[in-house]
C-alpha cells in the first residue's frame, strides 16, 4: 500500500477512535439534526401548504341578504379555502362585531357586504344591457343613477400578505362571476328568451378552465414542494455544515494540547493528516445526510407528513452529497486553521452557518427572498447544495443537472482547504 | 559525516509583537554522541532554540544545521534525525498509549511488525507495558512524561531533544527517565536537553551551555565551568554567578 494512503487511512481510523469515544459528540452530530428536521418540517407544514390545503375562518356581515351575496359566499365556501361564519352567539354578525372579533384574533379575515350591493350590480347590468339593446331595438330596463358601493374587507393585522391576496382575488372572481351572470340574464330578458340564460352562462364559464398537472419524468411521479421536501434536504445540509463546530474545536484543541505539534514533527505527514481528517468528516457528513433522509422517508409519514422523495438518480445524489460534505468539512478546516481559540471559533462557526443558511434559502426558498438577498444566496454553499438537492429530488434531474452546483461546492471547498493548509504552514514561520 | 549533531550560528528570533528578541545571536555546537545540557533561567530562549532546531518555528536570522542539514532547506531530513520530547504532552489524550504510538508509527511509515515490536519494547523500557491500553488522559503526570518520551523514540532518532523531561515528575519516574537517557546515549545517540534541575544536569551532561536573554553566557563541561567560577562548588553556583539572583518571569 502506498505510504500516503497508509497515512490517510491511519488518520481516518484515529479520527474514528476519537469520535467513537465521544458518545455525546456523536449523538449531537447524528441525532440533533434529525430532531431539527422533524421539528422544522412539522412547524413549517402549514405555511408550506400555502393556503391551498388550509381552510380559513371568514367572518361575514351580510347586510344585503341578496342572491348576489349568497352567490358570492357560496362561491367562497365551495372553493374549500374558507369557512364562512355568519353568526356569533346566535346573532348575525354586523360590522362592529366583525371588527371586534378580528381584533381578538378570532379569525384572520372579515367581509362586510353592504345593503344595496345586489341592487347596484343589477342597476349597472341594466345600464349596460340597455345600451347594448338600444343598438338592437330590443326595449329598455329600468335604471337609476349609480351609487358607490364597496364590499369591505378586514384583516387580522397578523395575517400574511399572501392570505390577503388570496382572499382579494377569490372575492374579485366571484363578483365578476355574479355580475356577468346578472348582465347575461338582463340581455336574455330583453331578447325575450328566458329558457337558456343559465345554461348558456355556465357554458361560457366552463369552456376554458385552469388545470394544474405535476411534471412527470420517465413515468415516475414527480415531487412537489412541501414542508418535508423542502425541510429535510435544507436542514440536513444545514446539519452537515454544523460539522464546522466539532472540526474547528478539534483542530484548535489538538494545537492547544500539543498533539498537533507531534504531527508537525513527522516528515511529510501534514498533507496526509489533513486529507485523512477531511475525508473522515466527509464520511460523517454523508452518513448524517442519509440518516436525515431516512427520517424523511420513514418517520415523517408516521407523523402525518408527506414522505420524502429522493429522486431517480441515487448516484447523482451521492455525488452531490459528497460535494456538500467536502465543502462543509473544508469550511471547518479553514476556521480551525485561522482561529486561535475555541471560544472565538465555535460561536463564529455556528453563527456563520446560520447566516449562510438564512441567505441560502434554508428557512425560506430563495425565490421568496427579497431581490437583494436572492443575489447574496450565490455566496452561500448551502444554497448550492439545496439547489442541487431540489434538482434531483423535486425536478427529477440527473448528473447533468447538478454539475454546476457540484463544481461550485468542490471549488469552494478546495479553496478553503488550501487556505487552511497555507495558514497552518505560515503559523510556524510567523510565530 | 559532520562532527556536530547540531550547529547553531548567530541565531536570532523575534516574536511578532514582543518587545525584546527571544534569541539574540546564539551560537551552539552539540557534538555527536554527547549528552548536552542547554541551561538558562526562564525566558532565556531555551524552548525557542529547541523549536527552531526542530523546524517548528522559523528563525529571524542565523542558521541551524542538524547532522549537516540546514533546518529550513531540508526540514524533512532534519526531522528524520530528530526526536523531540516537548514540555507539553504531545499525545492524543482520548487515545490509549498504544493507539497513539500505532498512529505515529504509521505516519513515520513504519511497517506493522516494526510498530508492534517497537511499541512493545518501548512500553517495557518505560515500565508502561501494563498501561498501554489505557487512555493517556488517565495517566499520572509521570506516566504521561514517559509516554511522551516513547512517542519521540518510535522512529529511533539519532538526536533526542528533550525540553524539561523531568519537570513535575516523581522521583521514581525521574530516575527511570535519566537511566534511559544514559542507556540511549550509550547506543551512540546524541541527547540535547533543557532543565532547571541543575544537579541533574551536572551529573547527566557531558557538556552544557548556559544562555540568558537569547545569548550564550558560558559553555563547557560541568567540571570546567565549576573550576572557572571562583567560589563555585556545583553547577548551580556557576549558574547563579553568571545569570544573577534576580527573579525572572
Amino acid at each position: 500500500m502506498p505510504h500516503v494512503l497508509q497515512k490517510i487511512l491511519a488518520t481516518i481510523y484515529k479520527e474514528w477512535l476519537l469520535l467513537r469515544r465521544d458518545v455525546g459528540g456523536m449523538l449531537v452530530l447524528l441525532l440533533m439534526p434529525a430532531v431539527l428536521i422533524v421539528v422544522m418540517a412539522m412547524v413549517q407544514d402549514a405555511p408550506f401548504r400555502d393556503y391551498q390545503e388550509v381552510t380559513f375562518e371568514l367572518l361575514v356581515a351580510d347586510q344585503d341578504q341578496s342572491d348576489l351575496s349568497k352567490t358570492l359566499l357560496q362561491g367562497l365556501e365551495e372553493s374549500g379555502h374558507f369557512h364562512i361564519i355568519r353568526q356569533h352567539n346566535n346573532q348575525l354578525l354586523d360590522t362592529v362585531q366583525v371588527k371586534a372579533l378580528l381584533k381578538k384574533g378570532y379569525a384572520h379575515v372579515g367581509i362586510v357586504i353592504p345593503k344595496g350591493a345586489a341592487a347596484e350590480v343589477s342597476n349597472a347590468a341594466n345600464q349596460i344591457a340597455n345600451s347594448m339593446a338600444g343598438a338592437m331595438s330590443m326595449g329598455r330596463l329600468p335604471v337609476r343613477a349609480q351609487k358607490d358601493r364597496h364590499i369591505t374587507l378586514y384583516f387580522d393585522p397578523a395575517s400574511k400578505p399572501t392570505l390577503r391576496s388570496a382572499v382579494y382575488f377569490a372575492l374579485d372572481k366571484y363578483i365578476t362571476y355574479a355580475s356577468s351572470r346578472q348582465l347575461l340574464q338582463r340581455l336574455t330578458k330583453l331578447s325575450g328568451d328566458t329558457t337558456q340564460s343559465s345554461q348558456t352562462f355556465e357554458n361560457i364559464f366552463s369552456t376554458l378552465t385552469v388545470k394544474e398537472e405535476a411534471l412527470e419524468a420517465k413515468g415516475l411521479k414527480a415531487a412537489s414542494i412541501n414542508s418535508v421536501q423542502h425541510n429535510v434536504p435544507a436542514w440536513a445540509i444545514f446539519g452537515m455544515f454544523f460539522i464546522v463546530v466539532p472540526i474547528t474545536s478539534h483542530l484548535i484543541r489538538e494545537r492547544e494540547e500539543g498533539s498537533a505539534m507531534r504531527l508537525e514533527l513527522i516528515p511529510y505527514a501534514q498533507l496526509s493528516v489533513a486529507v485523512g481528517k477531511v475525508l473522515f468528516f466527509m464520511l460523517v457528513c454523508t452518513l448524517q445526510f442519509y440518516i436525515m433522509c431516512a427520517v424523511g422517508i420513514w418517520l415523517m409519514p408516521l407523523l402525518g407528513l408527506p414522505a420524502l422523495q429522493m429522486g431517480q438518480h441515487p448516484l447523482a445524489l451521492l455525488v452531490l452529497v459528497l460535494g456538500i460534505a467536502f465543502c462543509a468539512t473544508s469550511y471547518g478546516y479553514f476556521l480551525g486553521a485561522y482561529f486561535k481559540t475555541v471560544n472565538q471559533a465555535m460561536p463564529f462557526g455556528a453563527l456563520s452557518v446560520v447566516i449562510l443558511a438564512a441567505v441560502g434559502g434554508t428557512w425560506v426558498p430563495v425565490e421568496l427572498l427579497p431581490p437583494a438577498v436572492r443575489h447574496t444566496a450565490l455566496i452561500s454553499p448551502l444554497h448550492w447544495g439545496l439547489s442541487g438537492a431540489n434538482q434531483l429530488m423535486l425536478r427529477g434531474g440527473g448528473m447533468a443537472d447538478i454539475w454546476p452546483q457540484v463544481t461550485v461546492l468542490v471549488v469552494l471547498g478546495s479553496l478553503l482547504v488550501v487556505m487552511g493548509l497555507w495558514k497552518n504552514h505560515r503559523r510556524s514561520l510567523s510565530v | 559525516m559532520p562532527d556536530a549533531a547540531v550547529l547553531i550560528n548567530d541565531l536570532h528570533k523575534s516574536y511578532r509583537g514582543a518587545f525584546t528578541a527571544a534569541l539574540n545571536g546564539l551560537f551552539l555546537e552539540v557534538p555527536q554522541n554527547t549528552i548536552y545540557g542547554l541551561l538558562g533561567p526562564n525566558g532565556a530562549g531555551k524552548t525557542t532554540t529547541l523549536s527552531i532546531i526542530c523546524g517548528l518555528f522559523g528563525a529571524s536570522g542565523g542558521s541551524v544545521q542538524v547532522m549537516g542539514y540546514d533546518t529550513e532547506k531540508h526540514k524533512a531530513e532534519v526531522l528524520r534525525h530528530i526526536g523531540l520530547v516537548p514540555q507539553k504532552i504531545a499525545l492524543f489524550g482520548n487515545l490509549t498509549c498504544e493507539e497513539n504510538l500505532r498512529y505515529f508509527g504509521r505516519l513515520y511509515q513504519l511497517s506493522g511488525s516494526e510498530i508492534k515490536k517497537r511499541i512493545k519494547d518501548l512500553l517495557h523500557l518505560m515500565n508502561l507495558e501494563k498501561h498501554g491500553d489505557k487512555n493517556v488522559s488517565r495517566y499520572s503526570g509521570g506516566m504521561q512524561r514517559r509516554a511522551n518520551l516513547i512517542a519521540a523514540l518510535l522512529h529511533e532518532p539519532d538526536i533526542l531533544i528533550l525540553d524539561e523531561p523531568t519537570a513535575g515528575v516523581d522521583v521514581q519516574s525521574r530516575a527511570l527517565i535519566i537511566s534511559f537517557l544514559k542507556e540511549y546515549h550509550a547506543q551512540g545517540k546524541t541527547i540535547l536537553y533543557t532543565s532547571h534541575l541543575l544537579d541533574e544536569a551536572e551529573h547527566l551532561c557531558q557538556a552544557v551551555s548556559i544562555i540568558d536573554e537569547g545569548k550564550n553566557v558560558l559553555s563547557g563541561t560541568p567540571a570546567q565551568l565549576i573550576g572557572q567560577t571562583p567560589g563555585a562548588a556545583k553547577l548551580e553556583d556557576v549558574f547563579l554567578a553568571h545569570t544573577g539572583h534576580s527573579i525572572r518571569d
